[in-house]
């Protein structure tokens, strides 16, 4: 063989092995799901799962690769950069919708909008509940907001952050009942808000059921309402927001999604995948264990949400306004 | 008491099963080298081990984890005291003290001392939230923001003492930490501060890559520019163990670095990392030999490394008692419990008695593991100094790359150890202290936001600080110690802009 043959032959081969790969069936390596929110939190809890659960379903190790910071705005970021080959996806939850808003609000190029992402399944949805603590005297959500429309100023939210899932609720109800002047006490997340309330250094704030169950049990929470569409199961005398003549809906969902420009075909191996592990028995009884009720929705049903709660989050948002 | 001694019988039937002592070891074990491998902290272990608990029952997962967690505050003061590389935050006051001691040809004694300190420190702690850990967590409830700055204050009129350099130097690297601390996301409104459209610099500059940087990769640049005693820290096998001075002289400040991590520990939040810097301090405040802080003092190894032990039990106690995260590692403990079905909070204890109580009882039988895994090791460590620097240094080098990165996934964290290492030769040229850079840059976040929230919380009212009363006693704690300060001042009958330019001069 000389090396003209040898040249062609190799390239050859180096073509052909390339067609191979073209063609090689979805996924031929491992899968990895950034997580945009460091770990122990709801995305973290609600990933782990299926991710375990879809490593046979694809025959693949499926890797939860955690990439939190600036309140899940980094992973977003890293995600929408990714090579749209279906082999980085991202679990990311409400905060993907707002970035780009706040942006807009403070005359900022947006880094990341949520055209950047396909969404492909929503793995849980946890109503949020309105909370006050034990020392309080408001047993109802009219006796609260009647005391906050007098003395707004005495009374301190607490909130995971500005314009953040625990901001938003508590903004949207004081729009809807015509509060003003509460005073905003933001922290570092869920877990901390919920601390400020406990101890007392504030007096209201807006959590998850999953995140506020074992305090409400204990009768250390009050909630007042839930922004929940029907009654939580594990609360079912709280009341919804609707039953008391607010039309406000709010979820601090989890969901997962590809980066723009990923193959359909690759697209829908993903989200049969997904589907059929979101309805798989261990995923579910994961679910239940960590507190959570079955609200997994497909890709169609999940994409119709998404406009829409991302319209309420803008919205909400906006009637914020500047703040900080 | 009588309840207390059957629910820990109970815990100790729990933990004596042969699955869940092997749970524990794996855990323990898992923990040491998570410790000692810089970079690769307990947050990113736990994280990663997560998945494969959830195969197992819930008692038998949190002995594991929780093993992992404390296992690493052992492990952490190895890197520390050998190689100066400050494995994390909490272990960079052993650095100064540890890595002199070795110098000095006593790795092996600071080891130990590092070893038998968390061993008490943790088994304290223990015993404590076997005890009292409800009242305790109610208590540590109440510290709110304003409590919070009250106490970031006092760590920082604290760092007057920590330095081995004079006072202005130490307010100048301190002021450095804390503006190295305003990078990132304001805590508060969200927007980006100093971070030029860099992502990664929103969430500030991290801990440990500076950590790193200035203490390990700074000593390794410095190495070539000076003579190369290599002799030295070869230890000697009948070295190895602490002499009777030493113990001596470890024996105190291991007690007072135990009681003071714990009720550091305790409180929600992440003042549990300041734990080790305050223990150092007060060592070196009340130790009648201030001026060997630095060059090798037993006590500056014995105080931070059983503080931060305690701390790391103490964070226990608000999470079993009150279901409350101290941090992010116990978050995801707490994660690990509600994936198996046992929601952490006020009814843990009497839903879960089983989980409660062998959760417990397997850390007395972890701590005692951890001592029996860490004695032999020492001997074995030691040796890693005999390794000639022209292969170790390199070494340590790519160690240092690959743990910062592995902390959070960051080029730019590995950029900002590098650029940290370069500052850290030049301090070190300059004979400037870098300890209290780091505590600038740990409390410059917390602080900014307990201040802020605190005044939100008063309507801007400055007097909030003196009308709650543990945040009222910490204040009159910090004015009796600058009075103090100023009161021998005083008495020396030097002004002390004097003694200031006369420390310069040193």
């Amino acid at each position: 063989m000389d090396r003209r043959q040898f040249v062609i032959g190799s390239a050859a081969a180096a073509l052909w092995s390339h067609e191979a790969a073209a063609q090689e069936a979805f996924p031929s390596r491992a899968i990895t799901i950034l997580n945009a929110f460091p770990p122990g939190g709801a995305n973290d809890l609600v990933t782990r799962p299926i991710a375990t659960v879809l490593e046979p379903i694809l025959k693949q190790p499926v890797v939860v690769e955690t990439k939190a910071g600036a309140a899940g705005s980094v992973g977003a970021q890293v995600a929408a950069n990714a090579k749209p080959d279906g082999y980085t996806l991202l679990s990311h939850n409400n905060g993907l919708a707002g970035y780009a808003e706040v942006d807009k609000l403070f005359a900022r190029q947006p880094k990341t909008t949520r055209a950047d992402f396909i969404p492909l399944a929503r793995l849980s949805a946890d109503p949020v509940l309105l909370l006050v603590n034990d020392q309080q005297p408001w047993k109802t959500l009219e006796e609260f907001i009647a005391d906050a429309k007098k003395q707004p100023d005495k009374i301190i939210y607490s909130s995971g952050g500005f314009y953040g899932a625990s901001h938003l609720p508590v903004a949207m109800i004081e729009h809807a009942a015509g509060i003003k002047g509460m005073r905003h006490l933001p922290t570092a997340g869920g877990g901390p808000a919920i601390t400020a309330v406990l101890g007392n250094n504030a007096q209201m704030t807006t959590q998850t059921v999953q995140a506020s169950l074992s305090h409400i049990k204990a009768g250390k929470l009050r909630a007042l309402a839930s922004y929940g569409a029907t009654r939580s199961k594990a609360l079912p005398d709280v009341p919804t927001m609707k039953e008391k003549g607010f039309d406000l809906e709010y979820y601090l969902w989890v969901g997962l999604f590809a980066p723009k420009g990923t193959p359909a075909a690759i697209v829908s191996t993903l989200t049969s995948a997904i589907d059929k592990a979101g309805a798989s028995p261990q995923f579910t009884t994961a679910m239940a264990n960590i507190g959570l009720e079955p609200s997994y929705q497909s890709a169609a049903d999940f994409t119709k949400f998404w406009d829409e709660d991302s319209r309420r989050a803008e919205e909400t948002i906006r009637q914020i306004g500047k703040v900080g | 008491m009588g309840v207390t001694l059957d629910s820990l019988w109970l815990g100790f039937s729990v933990a004596l099963q042969p699955a869940v002592l092997w749970y524990a070891f794996l855990g323990c074990l898992v923990g040491t080298l998570v410790g000692v491998l810089p970079g690769i902290g307990p947050l990113a272990g736990i994280s990663i081990l997560l998945p494969i608990t959830f195969g197992l029952n819930a008692t038998n997962a949190i002995v594991m984890l929780a093993g992992i967690y404390y296992g690493s505050q052992y492990g952490g003061s190895t890197t520390s005291i050998l190689l100066r590389i400050p494995g994390e935050a909490s272990s960079v006051m052993t650095c100064i003290d540890g890595n002199a001691m070795a110098r000095k040809g006593r790795a092996g004694a600071a080891l130990c001392i590092a070893a038998v300190g968390s061993w008490i420190a943790g088994t304290f702690g223990v015993i404590v939230l076997t005890l009292v850990a409800p009242p305790l967590a109610t208590i540590a409830l109440k510290f709110g923001p304003p409590e919070y700055t009250a106490l970031l204050v006092l760590g920082l009129v604290f760092l007057a003492y920590m330095s081995t350099t004079s006072l202005s130097r130490t307010l100048l690297m301190a002021a450095f930490g804390l503006l190295l601390g305003t990078i990132g996301i304001d805590p508060l409104s969200g927007h980006f501060r100093y971070s030029f459209d860099i992502p990664e610099l929103g969430d500030g500059i991290g801990i440990v890559p500076v950590a790193v940087g200035l203490f390990g990769l700074g000593e390794i640049l410095a190495t070539p520019s000076h003579q190369v005693t290599g002799e030295v820290i070869r230890p000697k096998l009948r070295e190895l163990w602490p002499n009777r001075q030493e113990w001596r002289d470890s024996g105190w400040p291991i007690a007072r670095g135990t009681v003071l991590g714990f009720l550091i520990g305790i409180i929600p939040g992440s003042a549990h990392i300041i734990s080790s810097f305050l223990s150092y301090a007060v060592e070196k405040k009340i130790s009648k030999h201030p001026e060997e802080f630095g060059q090798g003092a037993v006590a500056g190894v014995a105080g931070p490394e059983s503080a931060n032990n305690a701390a790391s039990t103490g964070a226990f106690v608000p999470m079993l008692a009150l279901g409350i995260p101290t941090g992010p590692v116990t978050a995801v403990l707490m994660a690990a419990l509600m994936i198996h079905g046992v929601p952490p909070g006020p009814s843990l204890v009497n839903d879960h008695p089983e989980v409660f109580w062998g959760f417990v009882a397997s850390m007395y039988v972890g701590n005692v593991m951890l001592l029996a895994l860490n004695l032999p090791l020492v001997g074995i460590f030691v040796h890693l100094l005999r390794i000639p620097y022209a292969y170790l240094y390199p070494l340590i080098i790519m160690f240092c790359v690959i743990g910062v990165y592995e902390v959070a996934h960051s080029i730019v964290d590995v950029w900002i150890m590098l650029i940290m290492g370069v500052v850290g030769y030049a301090l070190k040229k300059f004979s400037f202290d870098p300890a209290p850079l780091v505590l600038g840059l740990v409390i410059a976040p917390i602080f900014e936001m307990s201040l802020r929230q605190s005044l939100i919380m008063s309507d801007g009212n400055w007097l909030i600080f003196l009308q709650r009363p543990i945040a009222f006693v910490l204040m009159i704690v910090c004015a009796g110690l600058l009075a103090m300060s100023a009161f021998s001042a005083f008495m020396a009958r030097r002004d002390w802009r004097a003694q200031m330019a006369e420390e310069v001069k040193e």
